[in-house]
């Protein structure tokens, strides 16, 4: 047996005009999940405390509850000290039940067609890792869209691309997905992460149902114009000065010794919107002993086609930029920009392997900056955080200059195509980001990621910088006192 | 709550498992439906949680002769045979509805439903969607029901059967605030699943706390075979507060193999010719008495080892325990499950004709909570079937019944009033008699039964049913109702263990010495009733 305090949110519409944290000592047994806690408060403590549960195996998705702001089930995570119990981010009935009806009544259901038609195996085996789901609206709960436009959800959507895999089905889903919201997902990812059953959403249902949804010409204008112009000049921006690959050498040499050497994957933004953020973080691997491969020939990751499902040629880009460092004998390439990170990482069979510039740094191990006087917030990439599962790299690196105030890892609106497809989405979000960096009272921004660089800045009055920006900053510092 | 505020339907469904919701998707045909569910839709009954399969006849070189003879020989030959006919007949072509609806099952390369072996049965016809097969069966009912015209009242708890003379005309049932709604009908259905939650350790849901065989019992209907309780041979047994959930017969059906302490595959001692794939009956009591013998581990389990079958079979045909293992620290791939026997599944219930029709005029029941399909013994894959072809069935009769004009009589309204009000009034959180109760029940009337200890319980459990019970709010009254019908479902599975004195299939009476087999027994079904109770005999005197 073992004691555990924990805080329950407590609000009964009757009573109170809002919610409240509620404190609780309880002993439990060891191995005890969230639900068993729940448990012991209401048969010993107070039985008025309100919760779902039913299966207790994490199988019938009722008892979803968020525990220091994460989703989980009850029944399934172990109970820790100094839990936070809230119910998800949707209206609250009482405590922590919450009205599962709107989302639930969003997803669609089968509709035989006339003449039934038997699915094949193959068939089946793909619709299975969509079928899993057992509608705990973990992911409703996270999803930054639906806060903000009208979007019926990562749930309604896995079940949409599983009525369009299906032959026995009659209606048209993915003009049906178009409807409900197809592209105002921005592709953050935190629907997959918190979902108990694993299920990629983002890359098993919502970039499939782009894709069909371009083979029936229902691409928003605004993503087949970033097509055309990846397939004309094989970069996603147009070029309005003198790019980064322009300007840089072939290879650039460290100052010191050689720790490392790496291949480095520019990125159109970095290449060509911020190329002196991409110089900054030259002069830091320079300074730190990694000696930098630059190809000339590289190109578009893919990301911005792979996101909004127009795949024609995306094998073309794949193949160019794979053989660019292939030919160079590369076994490492290091990415500066999280999304083509997450791209190569996660979309691209490759013979080498893949690093962000923050894991680089951190592996090999870097001098020590000076520390700026300065109070700094961290802005977590979703393809940083989500997509390559980095977290705590940048932060270690961001802590090493200057002093960090955490806020929470939401997304801030600039990725998916949103920020080009749906603007009032995205600045909505990027909205909600500035309030954040507000609370926090810090002077600047870090992050690592130039999409959402360039798309907070417009959201926020602090300076937006990059992670070697900033560490360079240091060092000059350092430099100016020595 | 006055008598004259009430909805007034066609048919009630009282239940959203997979009996129920088949039931409400047939009755729609025939009129107006209402599915009351005390959980969300779907989400309650013990059919989401249903890991293993679904048996059904598809193949030429199976038959239902032999589906019926499995199912018998696994019964014990207490099943109903007309029952079991009727199950092995119509499970094939519930299982056509299914796929036409949309279920997602797992098929063979030659684009076939794929069916893998389950215990006691000579062909391998459990059909399956990877070890969540309820789930998927659930999620397909739910689409459907959707598609079709039928009301739905979720988080909505029936509470007792209403009545107009020996007809039972609707249900009284609480909102999800503890607020009266009052429900007429011209047939009700039972759909309410189990109630092995009486148990200390079970699989059930939080739901398995024999509404049904309660409010049926109180209403006068008759159940027949209460004795009869499954005990899983494969629950886990840690963490503490989680034992008893289910580990799938599947992971037997895939290879798993059981091993004592010592290293030793007992089930040669106990079946050596069907070994671990023996009947559920058989192989609990074999791990029950391992672990008696102590040569069990120290969180009062034996090993269920699948480490020698290929990583790619479990990650695909046993995804759930895979998962749900890891959470819980063990490895399923890499090191070998802990597990014990587990309350599962109870075989009586309430008596129905092959049309689901009960002993009471207007009440149908089908699914876990009708008795006679499964005799004294289940065999996996077949409640699936059952919940299906039954829940058709009551659905189908049910729809066709007459419709009427029906009056609730304000007595009965009064009664309950005066119940609640009591609670009000009452001494003890439900919570600690629920516990006492499972406790009780777990030691004198589990998996090894003696008239001592079953008396011993049953007078531990009408004392309980006594029990001054408090309602510390409006929304609380629910809980003291659920833990008088568990008390009450727990009194029946007594005096029935106590009614029959043989030991046959999962009930074992270690005071009785048998000089018959189940085929020639001279007992039949064991039966109680407000007005009666007994066991009937047979030819083999």
């Amino acid at each position: 047996m073992k004691t555990l305090t924990v805080s329950v949110y407590r609000f009964d519409p009757i009573i109170d005009n809002s919610g409240r944290l509620e404190s609780y000592s309880v002993e439990v047994n060891d191995g005890a999940r969230i639900l068993h806690v729940l448990h012991n408060i209401h048969d010993y403590i107070d039985p008025t405390l309100s919760y779902r549960y039913c299966c207790g195996s994490g199988q019938c998705g009722s008892c979803a509850v968020r525990v220091n702001g994460e989703p989980v089930l009850a029944c399934m995570e172990e109970a820790q000290d100094n839990m936070v119990i809230e119910p998800l981010k949707l209206a609250v009935t009482k405590d922590l039940v919450v009205d599962l009806t709107e989302n639930l009544g969003a997803i669609a259901s089968l509709i035989p067609k006339a003449e039934f038609v038997m699915p094949t195996k193959e068939q089946i085996d793909r619709i299975k890792p969509l079928r899993s789901c057992i509608e705990c609206l973990c992911c409703v709960s996270v999803c930054p869209a639906m806060d903000v436009t009208k979007f019926f959800g990562p749930i309604a959507m896995r079940q949409e691309m599983r009525l369009s895999l299906d032959p026995r089905d009659a209606n048209d889903r993915v003009s049906e997905a178009v409807e409900e919201g197809l592209f105002t997902c921005t592709s953050c990812q935190a629907c997959w992460k918190v979902c108990p059953k694993d299920i990629e959403i983002p890359g098993k249902a919502i970039e499939k149902l782009r894709a069909l949804a371009n083979r029936k010409g229902l691409t928003l204008p605004r993503h087949q114009e970033v097509a055309a112009l990846i397939q004309s000049t094989g970069r996603s921006v147009t070029r309005s000065e003198p790019t980064f690959l322009e300007q840089v050498g072939d290879v650039i040499e460290p100052n010191g010794q050689v720790k490392g050497i790496v291949g480095f994957f520019v990125g159109c933004m970095y290449n060509m919107r911020l190329p002196k953020t991409a110089f900054d973080a030259i002069e830091v691997l320079r300074r730190n002993g990694i000696r930098v491969v630059i190809p000339k020939e590289q190109v578009c990751c893919g990301s911005p086609l792979i996101r909004t499902g127009q795949l024609a040629f995306l094998d073309s880009l794949k193949r160019r930029n794979i053989d660019a460092f292939v030919i160079r004998g590369i076994d490492t390439v290091m990415t500066m920009c999280a999304g083509c990170g997450s791209t190569l990482k996660n979309d691209y069979r490759t013979p080498f392997v893949l690093k962000d510039i923050s894991e680089i740094l951190t592996t090999y191990g870097i001098e020590p900056p000076a520390r700026l006087p300065i109070k700094a917030t961290y802005h977590d990439p979703c393809h940083l955080l989500r997509g390559q599962g980095i977290r705590d790299q940048p932060r270690s690196l961001v802590k090493m200059v200057v002093d960090l105030v955490e806020m929470p890892s939401i997304c801030c609106g600039s990725g998916g195509g949103v920020r080009s497809g749906n603007p009032d989405e995205a600045a909505a979000l990027g909205n909600r980001r500035g309030e954040e960096i507000k609370k926090t009272g810090a002077d600047i921004v870090i992050s690592s990621c130039p999409f959402c660089e360039f798309h907070i800045s417009e959201h926020t009055d602090r300076p937006v910088k990059n992670i070697t920006t900033v560490l360079l900053e240091g060092y000059k510092e350092k430099d100016k006192v020595s | 709550m006055h008598a004259d505020d009430s909805l007034d339907y066609h048919v009630l469904v009282i239940g959203s498992g997979g009996a129920g919701v088949r039931a409400a998707i047939e009755a729609s045909a025939y009129g107006d439906v209402i599915l009351v569910s005390k959980t969300i839709l779907g989400k309650g009954g013990c059919t989401p949680m249903a890991e293993g399969g679904y048996n059904a006849v598809l193949r030429e070189q199976d038959s239902c002769g032999i589906h019926f003879e499995d199912t018998m020989k696994g019964g014990a030959y207490l099943n109903d045979t007309e029952l079991v006919r009727i199950l092995v007949a119509e499970s094939p072509q519930r299982m056509d509805d299914l796929i036409r609806w949309g279920a997602v099952f797992d098929f063979t390369e030659a684009n076939e439903v794929a069916q893998r072996p389950f215990g006691g049965q000579r062909f391998p016809r459990t059909c399956y969607a990877g070890d969540r097969t309820g789930h998927e069966i659930m999620t397909t009912l739910l689409e459907r029901l959707e598609s079709l015209s039928v009301d739905t009242l979720a988080e909505t708890t029936v509470i007792d059967l209403l009545k107009e003379g020996d007809r039972v005309i609707g249900a009284l049932a609480f909102d999800d605030s503890g607020e009266v709604v009052l429900i007429k009908a011209d047939s009700t259905i039972l759909a309410t699943g189990g109630g092995t939650r009486v148990f200390d350790i079970s699989t059930n849901s939080a739901s398995g706390t024999g509404d049904g065989f309660a409010s049926g019992y109180r209403a006068g209907a008759e159940l027949i075979d209460m004795e009869m309780i499954q005990f899983h041979p494969t629950g886990a047994v840690y963490p503490t507060d989680a034992r008893g959930r289910l580990v799938t017969e599947a992971v037997r059906g895939e290879g798993g193999i059981l091993t004592n302490t010592l290293g030793e595959r007992f089930m040669k001692q106990y079946d050596p010719e069907r070994m671990e794939l023996s009947t559920r009956d058989v192989v609990a009591r074999a791990i029950a008495t391992e672990i008696l013998n102590g040569r069990g581990t120290e969180n009062g389990g034996i090993y269920l080892d699948v480490t020698h079958l290929p990583r790619k079979q479990i990650e695909t045909q046993l995804p759930v325990m895979l998962e749900q293992f890891l959470k819980f620290g063990v490895d399923i791939r890499k090191e070998p499950m802990e597990v014990g026997p587990t309350a599962h599944h109870v075989m009586g219930g309430l008596r129905i004709s092959p049309w689901c029709q009960t002993t009471l005029l207007g009440l149908f029941a089908c699914g876990e909570v009708a008795g006679g399909v499964h005799g004294a013994n289940r065999l996996g894959g077949n409640a699936l079937a059952d919940t299906q072809v039954f829940g058709k069935r009551a659905g189908e009769a049910a729809g066709r019944s007459e419709k009427r004009i029906k009056k609730i009589d304000s007595k009965q309204i009064k009664i309950q009033e005066e119940r609640f009000s009591r609670f009000y009034d009452g001494k003890v959180n439900p919570p600690i008699i629920t516990k006492q109760l499972q406790k009780a029940m777990w030691d004198g009337a589990g998996i090894f039964r003696n008239a001592t200890d079953l008396q011993a319980t049953l007078a531990k459990v009408m004392q309980l049913s006594e029990s001054n019970l408090r309602a510390i709010s409006q929304r609380n009254l629910l809980e003291c109702c659920t833990v008088q019908n568990m008390c009450l479902t727990a009194s029946l599975i007594c005096k029935s263990a106590l009614l029959r004195p043989e030991s046959r299939g999962a009930h074992v009476r270690t005071d009785v010495c048998l000089s018959h087999d189940a085929q020639h027994s001279p007992f039949s079904h064991t039966y109680v009733s407000r007005n009666r109770q007994g066991i009937e005999r047979t030819a083999f005197v």
